[in-house]
């Protein structure tokens, strides 16, 4: 088949996504349509060989990583199909896997998207969107050349889902080719399941029943392992399912109108216990508020250093030698009066906790949105060059971040219990990420090999202990390859047979995503 | 110490709007931002009143603009990142100045405040692009101008050394105080206001004034006060097309050579 090519030198990079893992396979192909993804699944089908869905390959848990087989690209598959106005007003936009956030979300401030061939229906609504306020998909992930695709599979995130939750409330339609091609049409609200049973229908008048886990999930940010719930709705099982279900071949996503007002608010803390209080009180209080960042003493060190001997960062804003913690807060609203009371109500809470209103960086202009901004994605992309640094003289190390999230009334347990431990094991670190979740994303900066060894040992038993406090292994990034034994410690061994009794019972010989999720030996014999 | 800072309101994106009839910049105030050289000006001089007031000296920092009613929100925004005063000086007698009856409005708001020890413009605004209201504040007060500057080094009772440009690359200058200086973007990078100072400023009186009440000359001020003529102003047409050449290496030069005579003629 001419869409399939040898995985040659050439494409290389598609062997590793943005986790830094490396991984092989002996095939690759770059399908542009629907059509084309189902007789490559078909023709693999036949040979039981192994598939890799990928997108963009921002991931961080590996799951886009090959494992063998064939590397299925879809970021060629990135057209706009179609938008629909419902009768209440709200727009729902199709597009394909490949399209990529930052690509969305240019045309949806331009309020125009490429419209190419598509129906009236849909050339009528893009006419109102024109018209109407700004619309917004308000998934955030940091990285934004994600694909939406991608995104979906591992059930994103990000700093604003906060307010919004994680991508998938906010998608409404998905097309799924199972593993021999057939396909599965869901749109949201038209398919449940009947307690934990799941009849599913596919094109080709194939039914399929699911029995599905029998476990409850933590009620916190989760993206570890299969969505299940009672009675739940047949999309929700493939949003997050981390490419081992089926490829997603097209998305219905839901948008909303835009905030007329966004400003942003760093908050410095000379204490992590000031800033936990701080966050404690404020949740409740500030219902403007969008999200909740955090950074602590060794991320703003980081950042310091950085403005100091790197021209690329000699930009960002000068921070207070005082300062050794700091959360940004975002709050949204329809008027610039209505920001100033939340604001207002902010800097009492801040007075109240142990912060002050004096070590605030209140950005209300682009500029200043602009200064943050650059800020917060200053602290990721600064650890990342570090770990590559490092990994020069010992390519073992590679970066270990945590993606644990617990409930509200634990993160003061869960901060203590990231400090000690990483004081007790002597080990270099920088955090940040989304306290208002209580959803840190804990960086072990491994000096050398034995750090990253005692960095991974670290995680193992957080992802037991974080389990024991009722919170989930990874809340955003997803398993994927590199946080399946974590899924293990969460669930429970017999519970992850359950799940992959129903990859199995959808894709019998275990041929997509393989290694995420589970170990390969769940699912030998196949179904 | 007294600083003064003028500032400019200017279009927030790159977008300007022309307005087909006058062929001016459409100013309607909800898009506009801080000149961005005009924010290092400001920068430098809080930076200024910062170190003055370290060593317990007093040092006020006063904005002032040339602007419609609007412009209060700019100025606003000054006073919450650290302006003490603000000046707007909104007319309809100001309207259609160019930069000479510009630094007449702004000369006669500059004397109606306490005497200033230093002023500070931006080098020159992002709309106008014309680097002229310092040199001419410097002209009208009869005092020192030091342009392009890039870095204050230190100042001292008596007078202000800074690092500014010049034909043979940077120099430094010791300038005596009063005098006016004209910022370049890479001075510094304005500081963001503080929820403390947004407080504050939504409370900080900013002072509008007329034409006749800081005594400008009518025949000095607004378009009848402005010898610059805009004869013709048009948005350019930036039409592009691609054409492909096909033959021998011979045959596409000359095609090239034809077009370049083309576009020439």
């Amino acid at each position: 088949m001419a869409l399939i090519k040898p995985l040659s030198e050439n494409y290389d990079e598609y062997r590793r996504d943005e986790s830094r893992a490396q991984g092989d396979a002996e095939t690759i192909s770059f399908p542009t349509s629907e059509d084309e993804v189902r007789a490559l699944l078909r023709e693999l089908h036949a040979s039981h060989t192994p598939v890799t869905a990928q997108g963009a390959r921002t991931g961080l848990a590996a799951g886009a990583v090959p494992t063998g087989g064939h590397v299925m690209n879809l970021s060629r598959m990135n057209a706009y199909l179609g938008l629909r106005r419902s009768s209440d007003g709200r727009f729902f936009l199709r597009a394909q896997p490949g399209v990529v956030l930052s690509e969305l979300r240019k045309h949806l401030r331009a309020r125009a998207l490429p419209a190419r061939d598509w129906d009236s229906e849909s050339l009528a609504a893009a006419q109102e969107l024109a018209q109407a306020p700004e619309q917004i998909f308000p998934t955030d992930p940091t990285e934004t050349s994600a694909c939406l695709g991608g995104m979906a599979a591992c059930n994103a995130s990000g700093a604003r889902s906060y307010a919004y939750g994680p991508m998938r409330p906010h998608v409404s339609g998905l097309r799924v080719a199972l593993a021999n091609g057939d396909m599965v049409a869901l749109r949201r609200g038209e398919l449940g399941a009947h307690g934990r049973t799941l009849e599913l229908a596919t094109e080709s008048g194939r039914l399929i029943t699911l029995d599905l886990p029998t476990y409850v999930m933590p009620q916190t940010k989760n993206a570890s392992g299969y969505f299940v719930e009672d009675n739940m709705d047949a999309i929700d099982l493939f949003i997050g399912s981390d490419g081992t279900l089926g490829v997603i071949t097209e998305l219905e996503l839901e948008l909303m109108p835009a905030p007329a007002v966004t400003w942003g608010v760093s908050c410095f803390f000379t204490t992590e216990a000031a800033a936990v209080a701080f966050t404690q009180a404020a949740r409740p209080a500030l219902g403007l508020a969008t999200a909740f960042e955090y950074f602590d003493a060794a991320a703003l060190n980081i950042l310091r250093t950085q403005r100091e001997n790197s021209t690329a960062f000699s930009a960002l804003p000068a921070i207070d030698p005082k300062a050794a913690c700091c959360i940004f807060v975002e709050l949204a609203g329809a008027s610039e009066a209505e920001l100033l009371a939340e604001l207002c109500r902010l800097g009492e809470l801040l007075e109240q906790t142990g912060g002050s209103e004096k070590a605030t960086w209140v950005a209300r202009t682009d500029v200043d949105r602009e200064a943050q901004r650059f800020f917060r994605h200053a602290v990721p992309e600064s650890v990342n060059m570090l770990i590559d640094e490092r990994r020069r003289t010992d390519p073992i190390i590679t970066k270990l971040g945590s993606d644990m999230s617990v409930p509200d009334d634990r993160l003061a347990d869960v901060m203590e219990l990231y400090r000690s431990s990483l004081a007790e094991a002597g080990l270099e670190s920088a955090a940040w990420g989304h306290i208002g979740n209580n959803h840190l994303h804990v960086n072990v900066l491994p000096r050398n090999a034995q750090d990253y060894a005692r960095g991974k040992e670290l995680f193992e038993s957080w992802a037991a202990r974080v389990t024991a406090m009722g919170g989930a292994v990874s809340a955003e990034h997803g398993v994927g390859k590199l946080k399946r034994s974590f899924l293990a410690v969460m669930y429970g061994e017999d519970h992850v047979r359950e799940m992959a009794r129903v990859k199995l019972a959808l894709d019998p010989y275990g041929q997509l995503g393989r290694g995420n999720l589970f170990d390969p030996a769940y699912l030998e014999g196949g179904a | 110490m007294h600083v003064v800072v003028c500032i400019k309101a200017v279009p927030g994106s790159t977008e300007v709007k022309m307005d087909p009839e006058t062929h001016t910049i459409v100013r309607d105030g909800r898009e506009a931002v801080i000149n961005p050289f005009d924010a290092s000006a400001l920068e430098l001089a809080l930076e200024l009143a910062d170190a003055r007031r370290a060593a317990g000296e007093d040092c006020s920092v006063t904005v002032v603009s040339m602007g419609i009613p609007a412009t209060e929100r700019i100025l606003r925004d000054a006073c919450a990142r650290g302006a003490t005063d603000a000046l707007l000086l909104s007319d309809r007698a100001f309207a259609g100045a160019d930069t000479l009856a510009t630094c007449h409005a702004l000369a006669c708001g500059i004397r109606a405040l306490p005497a200033a020890d230093l002023i500070l413009c931006g080098k020159m605004a992002v709309d106008g692009d014309t680097a002229q209201i310092g040199p001419e504040l410097a002209g009208a007060f009869d005092l020192p101008c030091v342009t392009d500057v890039s870095e204050l080094v230190g100042t001292g009772d008596e007078s202000i050394v800074v690092r500014c440009g010049s034909d043979e690359g940077p120099v430094a200058v010791e300038a005596p105080l009063p005098c006016v200086l004209t910022v370049a973007k890479e001075a510094a990078q304005l500081r963001m206001p503080s929820i403390a100072g947004v407080r504050a400023a939504e409370d900080a009186p900013v002072a509008v004034r007329g034409a006749e009440d800081v005594g400008a000359d009518p025949a000095r001020i607004g378009l009848s006060g402005s010898p610059t003529q805009v004869v013709h102003c048009f948005v350019p047409d930036r039409s592009g097309a691609v054409r492909l050449f096909d033959g021998s290496a011979e045959e596409q030069a000359a095609a090239l050579a034809g077009i370049i005579e083309e576009v020439r003629s």
